[in-house]
């Protein structure tokens, strides 16, 4: 580190001489020296040492020692249990990936063509607040509904579709539709960035040019939208491959994905070795993806012209004005491997145009939004009505969990805030996430505040770090970092936890202080310092206030993720901490009581606000 | 004295793009200096150099007599007013305004109280100082820019295209204001156009920039009716342009033949006969040859163009005409208002004084 920081420093003094008058040259290496402290030593370590160790070698028991064996990666390789489960793990994540896809295009597009600004943002608001409560809380949602007494078994009874109440979890679709539900609302955010991004006058031009909603749609919009479509759907592959929560919940014994193996290894037979090279086993596949995305990129470079063509750009995706979602997975490649997709459903559509040429045009347009209308409210029932549902358990009087409740009561949080266990947890989640979110906002904050403001060498690898942390499935970084921490005699404490947190959440004020940097005028500051005030004064009275809003927007998105997040505190917190989505988990492995449904309410409660104000504060971040 | 000199001012940026060419330039105090020029000529460069924003790869940047070449923009005299105004968006009037004196740390409450107020009375809008820039107006905006800047009580006042984004009839509203409070105050002013039409009319002197260097620096009418310049004269103004070589001289007079035409120019000093050059003629130069079909005409025998007229345009208070000789040259003609009857299709003939024509280098 140090050598290579000399090094560079002397190369770009000279450069920098005349650069940005008023910020010294030498400055620039401190400001970035915090965020990469933080990046390389607390975070790169760890990943490093999950790859030596997997080479290292197993005693049963729980003891390893140093070495170098490929027993463990010829173990997960020649066993047709895990390479069956490997399997399926890249299966769900395609197949969910494709499901959402399909549900969340025609929502996204017509939140994006939608004219009434409130009833737009009440929908947003609605997608993006269930987006952020927790894995834990969204499960048992469907447990609630899919279990033999749920509203799914009572309905298909009373209409006799269903002889007697039967349970549709745990399997294979009640998994299916659990991550449908889970991942939908990433789809729709990124689509609705690409959708809101397409000029409205392209789509009035080709309607002047005589060209039919379906046909202007299958030759201007979704080629327009190919590359919102394509990270959506590398988002959402990339997420459903490392989510370990909901095959935990919804899933049977058969539906173990790696993720799920993996923390098995880790925490129930302490096989760290294996565990660590099944970790990298789920990297492979992640990178291995993104490096094929990458390639169908470049061979049809041409199909995706100058339109949103920038927002491949790895590095410089975060300063582009589509939304965050569509910044943080421009990162990712804007890709194209939904080329083959998109002319399928552009052949469908062709079909059915060709089907209604002879409807008269007020009649097709009549219908086409009618069913556009039904489709979006059937969409944002499934989105919102799980949730919903939860906070009706959660006033229900009786002992058990029933749907619809019998009557009206408030018990089950009188027994939350009252029980020391669930009020232990609450304030361990919420001082684990102020924490987690002031330390994720000043490495991302910096970081951020650094890149736009001087000029390194390997500025764009910089940039990349910025992100990293987040393509990283949750899993692989709870195990790094008990690795690491375990190596150093500091796991199974609320500080480890607060550190994981902070590192895999400072994309999030990274790419939020990015952009409000990058839509920064600069000349604000130029006329501070015109008028007299010093580079401080600039930075006191001016910048920072400006972009207030952005720093304030990431330290809550840390906060809402930290608070929500389940797999990497259980994991580091070795049975001894416990925090609500945690306390949640366990109690749903014995028991339901309705606490579990007023400690969610109360969290969605808390996620609303946050993301509401998220809103506010940023003047509709969501545009 | 607060005037600003400039000497050998070069500006090279990391990419090695030479943006400004060893300019020298002096500007007296009080004075009105306009740098013109299309973009990317250097003339922004050039006034961010003078506020320190960039720092001259060569050269010495003077205010008010004290070398300033090194110094950080914020230790500078200077109030700059910025193409879009730059007006901190999270202030109010007041605060934008009273920021400069607070940032110089001499005044007290009471003395920025009473600037304030007086810079919001010279701007003429004393009624705003609690709204919010986004409560403002463009021209509004505007006055606001200029308070700011003056009333930390600058060296000199520097203008970034401050105009720009105003719309026509509220700029040339604003030429006239912001050359009256500059007169009322006295402050040197360095203005960036690329406007002609604003160079022209509100600067003591213009220096029109190419290529980070200058063309020509003088008295707007000077640097109008004298251009130096082949480019002078065709960025200023609307010029018709000879191209051609000089073959014969004598009496003050150049004789130029361009394309077959021959063309009678008052000659340079050191113009010799075989040089190639151009003859520049202001449109509203030529005068239309009154004449009778039947041949009663003036006696006009220099400089005489006839052609048919395919184009008119009325400017207000004069007409523009386009004119195609017979040769497939074509003419831009101004007139004054009041010549009517002329209309595309027309046969006319038009004529000029060797004594309006100008020869240039090519």
């Amino acid at each position: 580190m140090a050598t290579e920081t000399s090094a560079a420093e002397t190369a770009d003094e000279t450069a920098d001489e005349s650069g940005r008058a008023g910020l010294r040259a030498n400055a620039k290496w401190y400001v970035l020296s915090y965020p990469l402290v933080w990046l390389v030593a607390v975070f790169l370590v760890p990943l490093g040492m999950l790859v030596v160790f997997s080479f290292w070698v197993n005693i049963p028991g729980g003891q390893y020692q140093a070495g170098f064996t490929l027993d463990n990666y010829v173990r997960f390789l020649t066993t047709s249990l895990y390479l069956n489960q490997l399997w399926l793990t890249i299966e769900l994540a395609l197949v969910t990936s494709v499901l959402t896809l399909v549900l969340g295009y025609p929502l996204a597009y017509y939140l994006a063509r939608l004219n009434r600004p409130w009833l737009r943002s009440t929908l947003l608001i609605t997608i993006i607040s269930s987006l952020w409560v927790t894995y834990v809380i969204r499960a048992y949602a469907w447990q609630v509904i899919l279990a033999s007494n749920g509203i799914v078994s009572s309905v298909g009874v009373a209409i006799g579709l269903l002889e007697s109440p039967t349970s549709f979890y745990p399997g294979y679709w009640g998994l299916i539709v659990g991550m449908v539900y889970v991942f939908l609302p990433f789809m729709i955010l990124t689509l609705y960035s690409s959708l809101r991004n397409l000029d409205g006058e392209l789509l009035e031009a080709s309607k002047n040019l005589g060209a039919g909603p379906l046909r202007t749609f299958r030759r201007v919009t979704l080629p327009l939208t190919r590359n919102g479509i394509a990270s959506g759907t590398a988002l959402v592959f990339i997420l459903a491959l490392g989510a370990y929560v909901l095959p935990r919940l919804l899933g049977s014994g058969s539906e173990r994905t790696l993720p799920v193996l993996i923390e098995q290894q880790i925490m129930s037979e302490s096989n760290y070795p294996f565990g660590a090279a099944m970790s990298i086993g789920l990297i492979v596949v992640v990178l291995a993806f993104l490096w094929v995305l990458l390639r169908v990129t470049d061979v049809t470079t041409g199909d995706l012209g100058g339109v949103d063509a920038a927002d491949d750009d790895g590095t410089d995706a975060p300063r582009n004005a589509a939304g965050v979602f569509g910044r943080l997975w421009g990162a990712v490649g804007g890709v194209s491997s939904a080329v083959g997709l998109t002319s399928a459903v552009g052949r469908v559509g062709a079909g059915v145009e060709d089907a209604i040429e002879t409807v008269d045009s007020n009649t097709r347009e009549a219908v086409i939004g009618a069913s556009l209308k039904a489709y979006v409210a059937a969409v944002m029932l499934y989105i919102a009505g799980p949730l919903a549902i939860i906070v009706a358990v959660s006033v229900t009087p009786s002992e058990f969990l029933t749907f619809p409740p019998g009557g009206f009561s408030l018990r089950w949080y009188v027994t939350f805030f009252t029980d020391p266990e669930w009020v232990g947890a609450l304030f361990n989640s919420l001082g684990i996430a102020v924490a987690a979110a002031l330390l994720a906002t000043s490495i991302g904050g910096i970081l951020a505040f650094a890149l736009d403001r001087f000029d390194y060498r390997f500025g764009s690898v910089l940039g990349t770090f910025g992100v990293l942390p987040i393509l990283v499935p949750p899993v692989i970084i709870g195990v790094a970092f008990l690795v690491f921490f375990l190596r150093i005699g500091f796991a199974g404490n609320r500080l480890s936890i607060i550190v994981a947190h902070g590192i895999f959440y400072a994309p999030f004020p990274f790419i939020l202080v990015m952009q409000g940097l990058g839509e920064l005028d600069r000349t604000y500051e130029e006329a501070a310092m015109n008028l007299g005030a010093s580079p401080i004064r600039t930075i006191r009275t001016i910048t920072y206030p400006l972009l207030r809003a952005n720093v304030v927007s990431g330290a809550l998105f840390a906060f809402i993720l930290s608070l929500n997040e389940y797999i990497i505190a259980w994991l580091l917190s070795l049975f001894l901490v416990d925090t609500i989505p945690i306390h949640i988990f366990n109690q749903l492995r014995y028991s339901y009581p309705p606490t579990i449904a007023a400690a969610s309410t109360v969290f969605i409660g808390l996620t609303v606000v946050a993301m509401t104000s998220i809103d506010r504060l940023s003047g509709g971040i969501w545009e | 004295m607060s005037g600003i000199t400039l000497e050998g001012v070069s500006k090279r940026y990391d990419g090695g793009v030479l943006a400004v060419d060893d300019i020298d330039l002096e500007i007296g105090s009080g004075e009105f200096v306009t740098l013109v020029g299309p973009s990317g000529c250097g003339k922004t460069t050039t006034l961010r150099t003078i506020a320190g924003f960039e720092k001259p790869t060569a050269g010495t940047v003077r205010i008010a007599d004290d070398d300033v070449t090194d110094a950080p923009p914020y230790e500078r005299n200077t109030g700059m007013v910025f193409q879009d105004f730059a007006l901190f968006p999270h202030m109010t009037v007041r605060e934008n305004i009273a920021y400069g004196m607070e940032a110089d740390g001499g005044y007290t409450t009471e003395e920025i109280d009473a600037r304030v107020a007086e810079m919001l009375e010279l701007v003429e809008l004393p009624d705003t100082a609690d709204r919010y820039p986004d409560q403002l107006s463009g021209g509004q905006q505007q006055r606001i820019a200029l308070a700011r800047a003056l009333a930390p009580q600058p060296d000199a006042l520097l203008l970034d295209e401050p105009l720009a984004s105003l719309d026509k009839k509220l700029r040339e509203q604003m030429q006239v204001e912001l050359r009256r409070i500059q007169q009322e105050i006295g402050i040197t002013t360095v203005f960036v156009t690329h406007n002609q039409e604003e160079a022209l009319t509100m600067s003591d002197r213009l220096a029109v920039m190419n290529e980070g260097r200058f063309e020509q620096v003088g008295p707007p009418e000077d640097v109008y009716g004298e251009p130096d310049s082949r480019f002078v004269a065709d960025f200023l103004g609307t010029a018709n342009i000879f191209d051609g070589s000089v073959t014969a001289l004598g009496d003050g007079l150049a004789t130029v033949d361009s394309d077959g035409a021959a063309i009678s120019s008052r000659s340079g000093a050191e113009t010799a006969v075989g040089d190639e050059v151009a003859v520049v003629i202001r449109p509203e130069r030529f005068r239309f040859v009154s004449g009778t079909p039947d041949g009663g005409r003036t006696e006009v025998t220099e400089n005489v163009f006839e052609g048919e007229i395919t184009f008119t345009r009325h400017l207000g208070s004069s007409v523009e005409f386009r004119l195609e000789t017979a040769a497939g040259r074509e003419l831009v003609v101004v007139h004054r208002s009041g010549l009517e009857g002329y209309e595309p299709g027309d046969e006319v003939t038009v004529s000029v004084d060797a004594d309006d024509c100008r020869l240039v280098s090519q």
